[in-house]
């Protein structure tokens, strides 16, 4: 619905890459974890994004079905996570006989996360997410700016 | 006579093209990191001066976004470039404001007309 829509879409961006900082955070912490959820060490978590579809089901997009008397879809829903998956990559094999975790050979696996594509990622997400406030800021001031035409 | 011209029509239609535009934008920004997305945009200019020279009605005209397949600017099949969007979404949001702006000056001048202020 007009303008609105843009700061729903916004919205859904600002959700995603928030939630890509989280994902990569979360990786940095466990950098180290030998011993993970199921007794393996950590594994390097990633988020899959995809294009929003409408559900159909907000106030809005019911409204415009009704006024439109059919099918009424909006042009864009903005994106949504697809998943969070595993990185398949095989982990670090250190040799530290002295760790309590040390196979028979005194290697250890340690998790696949590199610290740098982390820092990469880290950086990527934080800048999209600035790149969708600045696109939510637009769209308010514009918003506004209309709104003042009824003065 | 109407009370509102066929400019003041026109100002309207475009301001509805401009703000689907602006979503549109906000919707490849939001994309940004999305693999395969491909990107939307809308030519509302276009649209506009194809049903102005067709006589067509501008009140009930409405614009079709397009999805751009041709393009992909990164390893990952993306095609949005999140510099150009950025640059697009300024544009258009201060065409949109110069719509507004217009638009609120000649109903100005029309309430003035009116003895309204």
């Amino acid at each position: 619905m007009g303008l609105f829509d843009a700061i729903d879409v916004a919205g859904t961006g600002l959700s995603a890459e928030r939630l890509r900082m989280d994902v990569t955070a979360g990786n940095l912490a466990n950098a180290q974890t030998t011993q993970g959820a199921n007794g393996q060490p950590y594994r390097r978590r990633e988020v899959v994004l995809q294009e929003a579809q409408a559900d159909g089901q907000s106030f809005g997009a019911m409204l415009d079905t009704a006024v439109a008397g059919g099918s009424s879809s909006s042009p864009a829903n903005g994106v949504q996570v697809a998943g969070i998956v595993e990185d398949q990559t095989p982990p670090r094999r250190v040799y530290d006989p002295g760790h309590p975790d040390a196979d028979a050979q005194g290697y250890v696996s340690l998790p696949n996360v590199n610290p740098v594509t982390e820092m990469v990622d880290l950086i990527s997400a934080s800048r999209s997410y600035e790149a969708n406030v600045t696109s939510m800021q637009t769209a308010k001031t514009l918003f506004s700016k209309t709104l003042e035409l009824l003065r | 006579m109407s009370l509102f011209d066929s400019t003041q029509i026109s100002l309207e239609a475009a301001m509805r093209g401009s703000s689907l535009r602006q979503t549109l934008l906000a919707s490849n920004l939001a994309n940004v990191n999305t693999p395969g997305y491909q990107r939307k945009d809308v030519d509302f200019h276009a649209a506009l001066r194809e049903a102005q020279q067709t006589g067509q009605s501008l009140e009930t005209l409405s614009f079709s976004p397009t999805t751009d397949t041709s393009r992909t600017v990164r390893a990952d099949g993306s095609g949005v470039d999140a510099d150009q969007e950025s640059a697009a979404l300024a544009e258009n949001a201060l065409e949109y404001e110069a719509l507004v702006q217009v638009a609120g000056a000649r109903t100005n001048i029309l309430q003035t007309a009116m003895g309204v202020r």
